[in-house]
């Protein structure tokens, strides 16, 4: 059995703290080189059945560096497709995948109908790198489908972010042939698969928010060791260390949350592991937020590295529910658990 | 005795015995002292039951627990509503841990048994001159002979010192020299609290509460045999007893807390709360900061367990409980609304009683004593994350 730990220290040998932002596609290569693709995968589907945690620890190292391989949107969607019912060409795709094929599943909700005649439209936000894929696992409020990009009535088209550590597509569907897609699940098992997705989601989007916050929270430490104000560096202003000792016990108490969390992944609720979820990316805004303050000028700078881990702080608080909507949905379901 | 049991076993072991056995009406009782007799009562029946100690080593009965049982402990007392231990705190941690890590042999089999018995503890360390800056403690300590043996003579005063109103003994810190640095004159005393020389004067809390008292101490004898360590070695020993405070003592108040976050849900709900999105949401927030500062508890808790502490952490597992706390009995006082603002009874031994504003005030205890939280964070700072001190030789 591979020890979480072991995972962690070879992801952050392979992506080494500050050589941040590292080419996508190299990025991409060794990240399938290194066979993270893998590591959820059920043993008897090829994969090394190492759960959602071990996705997890990798995705948290990965995101101390900004990794701008869509590590997250892969491994949803082959927990997508590793737990969907049988369906024609399951294990080739499988096999592709776990050869470094790149099949992301959409970060945003997307909306999909069907005609009579079967045919699809609609339009599925928040597919991330999807000029890298040639397939795309679509979940939307009908199920979930595979649809090569290639079919007749698919477009693309890139939406730029403000983090430009990654790159977001909407996916606009305008009557492609029911031949062209490959319905996965639909109804109840649909349901089941979409608990399933959103319990990895949860975690790794906190898993990537938490390294960036660790990442930040460093940064600035040293940042306010090195730089000197009024004959002294500023990491001795009492005003500032407190703010520092803050950001480390807000950033201690998310990350024993997301661990046991994650320890507990397969039997939490998907509406805990939301909870947590919105508590790490919540705490990576908490500290990107002091970080560019206390870094003055140079932290609004395109230069200084600060500003891309703000980005992406504020991209995640938006992926797989909102704050507001995570912490009331975690609200009612205490208030009925106390009931 | 249930050494061995699976945490579910001790679950139902122990909800049965707290059907049978757990204090009823002592959220009712309004007279000080009779709230200390009940404790003691509580204690000794805990004791006998093996559920009192759950941290201490295995040597001793009911303790030895696993990480996982003590959590069921914890868990069960607060789901079954029993009191907090208030009055054996000082005696089953900070002494406990003073006794264990840094006492002689003699002074171990005679004291550590007695808090078995229901003996009690207080902690004689601060002085109205000495809060965070600890060390600029006063009270003078000189050495005189006798003819039974050597004794130190103690003269002046601490403050702030939990129950010592009903404590038989005190862990107090002392001057023996104001030579060199303020830390190396310090030695550390197990004092009787009835030798002659000692007043005990209660002092009203913010709440209405006497939970803490001050003593002043006039010409005390005590037997040089009553030191822990040597002669100006008690700020050492003093660390111990500190650490057993910042931490520990937190797995349990935070699984209580987590237990009474019923309390809100009944509040949101008598209120007619329950489809106001804007405190549902705040209440998932404090749902989930509860649960975040419970599982760093549990964390520290493991690590300690594991040999792995590094310094800060405890003061990161108070500073986490301490602002959870104030938040959970903030949140109560706003949806309680006026209802809050007019006095009523409190309850002695419960951080989370119910009683919104006598709770808001008593979560002040946790941000102020045992290092307050700014006095954490400088610990933080400084230690963990290497930021450097301010200049020294500034006079006033
Ligand atoms: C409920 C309760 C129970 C207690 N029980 C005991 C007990 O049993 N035994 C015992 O010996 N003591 C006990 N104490 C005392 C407690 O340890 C002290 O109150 C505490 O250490 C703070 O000291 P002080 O009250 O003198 O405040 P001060 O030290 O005067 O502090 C005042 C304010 O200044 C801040 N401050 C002080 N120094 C610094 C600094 N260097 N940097 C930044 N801010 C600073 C503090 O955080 C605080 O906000 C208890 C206190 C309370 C509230």
């Amino acid at each position: 059995m591979i020890e979480l730990s072991e995972l962690r220290d070879s992801a952050a040998k392979a992506f080494p703290a500050g050589s941040i932002l590292p080419n996508r596609e190299e990025s991409w290569q060794l990240a399938s080189e290194m066979g993270w693709l893998l590591v959820d995968l059920p043993e008897d589907l090829g994969g090394l059945g190492l759960g959602r945690a071990a996705g997890a620890a990798i995705i948290q190292e990965l995101g101390k560096v900004l990794c701008t391989a869509p590590l997250v949107p892969a491994l949803l969607a082959l927990r997508g497709i590793a737990g969907a019912p049988d369906f024609d060409g399951k294990a080739q795709l499988v096999e592709r995948i776990c050869g470094g094929e790149y099949v992301p599943l959409n970060m945003l909700p997307g909306s999909v109908r069907a005609a009579p005649d079967g045919s699809l439209s609609g339009l599925v936000p928040g597919l991330f790198e999807a000029d890298m894929a040639s397939t795309v696992l679509v979940g939307s409020d009908d199920g979930y489908r595979l649809i090569p990009l290639d079919a007749e009535g698919v477009t693309l088209v890139e939406r730029p972010l403000w983090d430009e550590s990654r790159r977001i597509f909407d996916l606009v569907l305008a009557g492609v042939p029911a031949s062209a897609a490959t319905l996965v699940a639909d109804g109840e098992a649909a349901a089941a698969l979409h608990d399933e997705i959103a319990r990895s989601a949860m975690l790794y989007v906190a898993a990537d928010s938490l390294g960036g916050a660790a990442a930040t929270f460093d940064l600035t430490v040293e940042y306010l060791k090195m730089r000197k104000q009024f004959d002294r560096p500023l990491a001795m202003f009492q005003a500032l260390k407190h703010r520092c000792a803050d950001l480390k016990i807000a950033l201690t108490v998310a990350e024993a949350l997301f661990e046991t969390r994650a320890a507990a992944a397969d039997t939490a609720s998907v509406v805990e592991l939301g909870a947590m979820k919105g508590h790490a990316t919540d705490t990576f805004r908490l500290i990107v937020e002091d970080a560019i303050q206390l870094h003055g000028g140079i932290g609004l700078t395109q230069e200084y590295p600060v500003h891309h881990y703000m980005k992406r702080a504020m991209l995640n608080l938006q992926l797989c529910g909102s704050l507001d909507r995570l912490q009331e949905v975690t609200g009612r379901a205490a208030l009925a658990a106390y009931a | 005795m249930t050494d061995q049991a699976s945490p579910d076993t001790l679950r139902s072991e122990l909800r049965s015995w707290l059907a049978a056995n757990k204090p009823q009406g002592w959220r009712d009782i309004t007279d000080h002292k009779a709230f200390a007799d009940s404790q003691k009562q509580w204690f000794l029946k805990l004791v006998e039951a093996g559920y009192a100690i759950p941290h201490w080593p295995k040597e001793w009965p009911g303790g030895g627990r696993s990480l996982a049982e003590q959590k069921v402990i914890y868990e069960e007392m607060a789901a079954a509503d029993t009191p907090r231990l208030l009055l054996s705190f000082i005696s089953t941690y900070h002494a406990y841990a003073t006794l264990h890590e840094c006492a002689n042999d003699e002074q171990k089999t005679r004291y550590l048994p007695g808090i078995l018995k229901g003996e009690t503890w207080c902690q004689g360390f601060s002085e109205p001159g000495a809060g965070s800056d600890l060390a600029a403690i006063k009270c003078k300590a000189e050495r005189d002979s006798r003819p039974d043996g050597d004794v130190y003579v103690v003269n002046g005063q601490k403050i702030w010192s939990t129950m010592a109103q009903y404590a038989d003994m005190c862990l107090l810190l002392v001057r023996t020299s104001s030579e060199g640095a303020k830390q190396a004159g310090i030695t550390y005393l197990l004092m009787d609290m009835k030798s002659p020389g000692v007043t005990v004067r209660p002092i009203e809390q913010i709440q209405g509460d006497e939970e803490f008292a001050e003593i002043f101490l006039d010409n005390v004898e005590v037997p040089v045999s009553q030191r822990v360590g040597e002669e100006g070695a008690g700020w050492a020993v003093a660390q111990a007893t500190l650490a057993s405070e910042r931490g520990l003592t937190l797995l349990e108040l935070s699984n209580r807390m987590r237990g009474a976050l019923s309390r809100v849900a009944e509040l949101i709900r008598e209120h007619g709360h329950a489809e106001d999105r804007g405190i549902l949401r705040d209440f998932g927030a404090l749902v989930t900061q509860v649960d975040a500062a419970s599982a760093l508890a549990d964390r520290f808790l493991e690590n300690r367990i594991a040999g792995i502490e590094r310094v800060g952490d405890a003061s990161i597992v108070k500073n986490a409980y301490s602002r959870a706390l104030r938040a959970y009995s903030l949140l109560g006082v706003r949806l309680g609304g006026m209802a809050e603002q007019y006095r009523a009874p409190i309850t002695f031994g419960d951080l989370n009683t119910g009683n919104w504003m006598a709770d808001f005030m008593n979560s002040y205890a946790w941000t102020i004593a045992g290092g307050s939280e700014e006095v954490q964070r400088n610990i933080i700072a400084e230690r963990m994350l290497g930021m450097p001190r301010e200049p020294k030789g500034w006079v006033l």
